[in-house]
């Protein structure tokens, strides 16, 4: 039955951005017309709804004829900005070329996004936000799940965008804009040029693939720099590319060479004047080095906690100083990840393009994470965990990173309900009133 | 993208409304209301919930119309007038007129599509901080005044050409400008052109479907009997079953004898296994001066009276009166049709009708028997003699061979409603007769009407249902599906009587089957019963007649609704047209100060918090004065009235302390 509901709902939603695309809104408002029509005009004995039929189902039909030939030849180019930000409107280039011998007037640019439309274990295992509450029959039925996941998918709306007249071979520049509505890679597929027939009700397309990807970042919140108590550690090897800034490897003397130094550190000619291994020996560098945890582990696709998690991290990502400190953005996904930025290693910008990447781990329990930072924490001196909740196994690597004496901010995200029982010390963000909750930091 | 429709559109709709519907004197004002909104300058400052209440209104509006019109339309369906939903179809213009004339006169200019979905109210109450979608009802409106137009059912010229016109004057904004107007006139010429001819061919479709397709279906579908022709259930095999369904309801009668019967139709010819009526042509019968008694003839005492009510399909049927009868009274059709076999059918009544027919043993409703009356099948004529010769039949009068038949019957043969395997050889009145002697009311009547006929007594065969049950709870006998019967019309002494020889257990039987849930089933059809009647009553005093009243109060509501909202000016809703809802605290003497400073270039920067902005120029006076306007706007305890003129007061010193310098900076530009 799910099946047969997602065929149905596929088909339709293919039907409808089929139908969005030729007609018009005058079009859409006359096919709307023309199926009261036909509810009112059934029956041609008792009303003359009939006549509004058969007139609107003419001029319907008679622009669907004349939109049949439409002899323009484009060319296109789509100049995309490096990011884009959620909610952040964003405003792009597409170039025109008129590749006809007449100039094109009217016409209008449909920017078009890759297929929305969810695969079946999408469908089958999202849950849209608040579906708990919607009745049986929508649980069931499961359409404004559909409607929520393609419109999560999609990822923005791009409005028709009328053109100014195209003079012949001449490439002409419209700005379109935007406004991403998720984070991750908006994907685009092509643009059509659509041509409205002279009644102005349905349209003749001009396709023209052009896949292009645009990374919008996850939302940012305003917050002040969070301060954690700790102090600079020992960074075994340093760090390679952190010379530039700060304390650097410095050479202090030579000595003979002992298990376990690393091959590269030999210093090759002393080895062939004395005649046994000498290895250089480097000053240790201790660093302040903070960690950034982003609990990954929840069940839902596009939970919009973990969402409101991810943009936390962001914010506090951004908020943090890197110019003498490093960041390590630690996380699960397929695998245990970390990313470090700071000291001149990597930019924090570099930091929100793994955030904007980043998706929920399904298939791992919350252990994983819990071993992931232990591993790291004689690195670190102080550690951020931004959690989906306050259960035992996450209260277990907090006690423990406490325990280790490894200074720790938690901020916990969820709905109001989840948050009432948390202890003093972690900061709790309700999903809808972030921005609040990182202001009152 | 243009969505507001041309000026005086709207009015032109309403006005074609209102001469195609005959409601041109609304729809006047209603136009002049709508058109009025281009050149006054005051709008409502109308919120989303006032959208709500105000969709709610026009809910409540359609809903109380719907009742009013279904319950007081009866009369003019008989007449094959509009149906109630057409009516309100054609009543939806006035009724959805305030909401669209609240959208012409808000400020806002659309309606939210919270105002039309409770999900989406819900939704919006859950998350305030989403701003829902709007909607432009403009053309909307358009469409729905053309729509219900259109179900004024006026088949003039003028129609078409009347939608013509606005079809063309609602495109013209939307035509594309790529093409020069010499493209759109012809184009429009044409789609109107081929839209005539469409709705000539569509409507040609119609009646010749109709024509071929409704007289057959509907002959099948629908439940009267037909008076031409009955097949029987003879030579079935397996059991009869039949309904519960209440078909009658019988108003008691002192000295009814039980069980009565009420004939429906009567038949002369027999063709295994149908009975047929020939010669049976109706004529009308017209009625007296009250339109609403219907006389067959004359009388003859004692007479007797029985009130019948029963359901018409699609105000037409076949009345089920009794034996004899010769006056119906109290009967709301247009026309009453009889034939000589009996039957009296109806056409263009109500959906339910209640009359009382006069009856007498000799009343002239039956014409007089003639030569097929007394016609036995060739098939069955030998089994007939045989049969006839065996109780010596030959000889008596008419009311002595009808007394022997039934005592045969009586005797000899039992109820049964189920029919096994015979023998392929006999027919299956030889099987009833000879070997099983045991069958339904139509074997018995079959029998008994061709046994009289070889006995020669002029016979029919007639069919209608048994009277028999009283219902406790409706207080009067109901007759239901299952007590459907078919009995003998034997013609004695110059008179048609009625001769049942199925045996009277058969009701028991028919009892004895019945479902578990009839008193539940019984329940229902009386709550229908008892609704029909007061729908279909002729009673002005019934409470339909003063539902319109009900509309006053609601109408009064929803003026002084609007006449409560605060007006504003077209320029002040403009600037407010974004911002929906009023903010606490916006007529803080704070903004008087963020203005002063605008204007002297000080102004603040967008997402610049009032207190850094207030550091970045230096106004740290500014201070108390900002807190308490923070509170004044975002604390939901608000402030007290001192503190409010503290505020006002505060603010005002420092607008005059730093007029003159703001204005000398202001003059020399900031850098």
């Amino acid at each position: 039955m799910k099946r047969l509901l997602f065929r149905w709902f596929n088909s339709f939603s293919a039907f409808q951005y089929r139908l969005d695309r030729r007609c018009t809104r005058a079009g859409s408002l006359a096919l709307g017309v023309l199926g009261a029509a036909v509810v009112i005009g059934l029956d041609t004995n008792r009303t003359v709804g009939y006549q509004v039929l058969t007139l609107v189902l003419a001029l319907v039909v008679l622009s669907a004829a004349s939109s049949l030939v439409f002899r323009g030849r484009f060319a296109a180019r789509r100049i995309l900005p490096r990011f884009a930000s959620v909610g952040v409107p964003v405003t792009y280039r597409v170039a025109i070329a008129n590749q006809t011998g007449r100039r094109q007037a009217g016409l209008v640019l449909l920017d078009e996004l890759s297929d929305p439309r969810p695969s079946f274990e999408e469908f089958v295992t999202a849950r849209e936000p608040g579906e708990e509450r919607r009745n049986w029959f929508d649980r069931q039925v499961g359409y404004p799940r559909w409607a929520w996941l393609v419109s999560q998918k999609r990822g923005a709306v791009i409005p028709p965008r009328p053109l100014p007249p195209l003079d012949p071979v001449v490439e002409t520049e419209v700005m379109v804009e935007i406004t991403p509505l998720r984070r991750g890679h908006l994907r685009f597929k092509g643009v059509t040029i659509a041509r409205p027939d002279p009644l102005g009700l349905i349209q003749a397309l001009k396709s023209i693939a052009l896949p292009q990807s645009l990374l919008v970042l996850p939302k940012r919140y305003p917050m002040a720099e969070i301060r954690i108590a700790g102090t600079r550690k020992y960074q075994p090897g340093g760090v390679a590319l952190a010379s530039t800034v700060g304390d650097s490897e410095e050479f202090v003397s030579l000595r003979d060479y002992r298990a376990g130094d690393p091959m590269r550190r030999i210093h090759w000619k002393s080895f062939a004047r004395v005649g046994r291994p000498v290895v250089k020996e480097y000053l240790d560098e201790f660093f302040v080095r903070h960690a950034l945890v982003l609990d990954t582990f929840t069940t839902h696709l596009g939970d919009p906690v973990f969402e409101e998690a991810v943009s936390v991290a962001a914010s506090i990502a951004i908020s943090m100083q890197t110019q003498e400190s490093l960041l390590d953005l630690m996380f699960v996904g397929p695998e245990a990840y970390c990313f470090t930025a700071g000291r001149g290693v990597a930019h924090t910008e570099q930091l929100l393009e793994v955030l904007a990447c980043v998706g929920p781990c399904q298939d791992k329990p919350f252990r994983s994470l819990h071993h992931a930072v232990i591993d790291r924490h004689d690195l670190l001196s102080g550690c951020v965990c931004v959690l989906l909740a306050w259960d035992d196994a996450r209260q277990e690597l907090v006690r423990h990173l406490e325990a280790l004496g490894t200074p720790t901010r938690v901020f916990v995200v969820g709905e109001r309900a989840t948050l009432d029982r948390l202890p003093g010390d972690v900061h709790g963000l309700e999903v809808g009133r972030i921005a609040e909750g990182l202001a009152c930091l | 993208m243009l969505v507001t429709p041309p000026p005086m559109l709207l009015g032109a709709a309403l006005l074609f409304w209102g001469w195609q519907t005959g409601f041109l004197f609304l729809a006047l004002p209603l136009a002049i209301l709508i058109e009025a909104a281009r050149a006054l300058t005051w709008r409502l400052e109308l919120s989303a919930t006032d959208f709500h209440r105000l969709t709610d209104l026009c809910t409540l509006l359609i809903v109380v119309s719907g009742v009013y019109l279904f319950s007081t339309t009866g009369t003019a369906r008989a007449a094959d007038g509009p149906r109630a939903m057409t009516l309100l179809f054609q009543w939806l213009p006035f009724l959805l007129f305030p909401l669209v004339a609240s959208q012409l006169y808000s400020t806002a200019g659309k309606v939210p599509l919270t105002a039309f979905f409770w999900a989406l109210r819900r939704q919006a109450a859950r998350a305030p901080e989403t701003r829902p979608g709007q909607v432009d009802l403009g053309y909307l409106y358009f469409a729905l005044c053309v729509l219900s137009a259109s179900a004024a059912n006026r088949r003039t010229l003028e129609f078409y050409a009347g939608l013509c016109v606005l079809a063309g004057w609602a495109l013209w904004p939307w035509r594309s400008r790529r093409f020069s107007p010499l493209w759109w006139v012809p184009m429009l010429g044409i789609a109107a052109v081929a839209g005539y001819g469409g709705h000539v061919v569509l409507h040609r479709f119609q009646q010749v479907a109709e024509q071929m397709v409704f007289d057959y279906i509907f002959s099948i579908v629908r439940g009267d009997v037909d008076p031409f022709r009955v097949t029987t259930a003879i030579g079935h095999l397996g059991r009869l079953k039949l309904s519960d369904r209440t078909v009658l309801r019988v108003e008691p009668r002192e000295g009814l004898h039980l069980p009565f019967l009420l004939r429906e139709a009567s038949y002369d010819v027999y063709n295994s296994p149908a009975w047929l009526a020939s010669g049976a042509a109706f004529t009308a019968v017209q009625p007296e001066a009250d339109g609403e008694t219907w006389r067959f003839g004359t009388g003859r005492s004692p007479v007797e009276r029985v009130t019948v009510s029963a359901y018409l399909n699609r105000g037409r049927g076949v009345l089920t009166l009794p034996g004899g009868a010769f006056e119906i009274d109290r009967l709301a059709v247009v026309g009453v049709h009889r034939n000589r076999l009996g039957a009296v059918k109806v056409e263009e009544g109500l959906g339910l009708v209640t009359y009382t027919a006069l009856f007498a043993p000799d009343g002239p409703l039956d014409g007089p028997p003639i030569e097929p009356d007394l016609r036995v099948p060739p098939r069955e004529a030998a089994l007939l003699s045989r049969v006839a010769m065996d109780l010596s039949l030959a000889g008596g009068s008419p009311a002595e061979k009808v007394e022997t038949v039934a005592a045969y019957f009586r005797r000899n043969f039992k109820y049964s409603t189920w029919k096994g395997e015979r023998p392929r050889k006999e027919s299956a009145l030889e099987e009833f007769l000879l070997n099983s002697r045991a069958g339904h009311c139509e074997y018995f009547a079959t029998a008994t009407t061709l046994l009289l006929r070889a006995a020669g007594v002029p016979a029919r065969y007639a069919v209608g249902f048994s009277v028999q049950e009283w219902s406790r709870l409706e207080q009067r006998y109901i007759v239901r599906a299952r007590h459907a019967h078919s009995w003998t019309l034997a013609y004695v002494h110059g008179a048609w009587r009625d001769v049942d020889t199925t045996p009277p257990v058969w009701a028991e039987t028919e009892q004895s089957e019945s479902s578990l849930l009839e008193p539940v089933h019984d329940l229902w059809s009386f709550a229908t019963f008892l609704f029909s009647r007061w729908r279909w009553s002729e009673d002005d005093s019934g409470i339909g007649r003063h539902a319109a009243w009900l509309l006053i109060p609601l109408v009064l509501l929803l003026v002084w609704r609007l006449y409560s909202r605060r007006r504003v000016g077209r320029e002040a809703a403009a600037s407010r047209a974004t911002v929906a809802v009023a903010r606490p605290g916006q007529d803080s003497e704070f903004y008087l100060i963020a203005d002063r400073l605008r204007t002297a270039g000080l102004g603040r920067q967008a997402a610049e918090p009032p207190s850094e902005w207030i550091e970045r120029i230096h106004a740290r006076e500014l201070g108390p004065i900002l807190d308490l306007h923070y509170r004044y706007r975002f604390d939901p305890a608000g402030l007290d009235p001192t503190e409010r003129s503290l505020l006002r007061a505060q603010s005002e010193a420092w607008l005059r302390d730093h007029a003159q310098e703001a204005q000398a900076v202001g003059g020399r530009g900031v850098g």
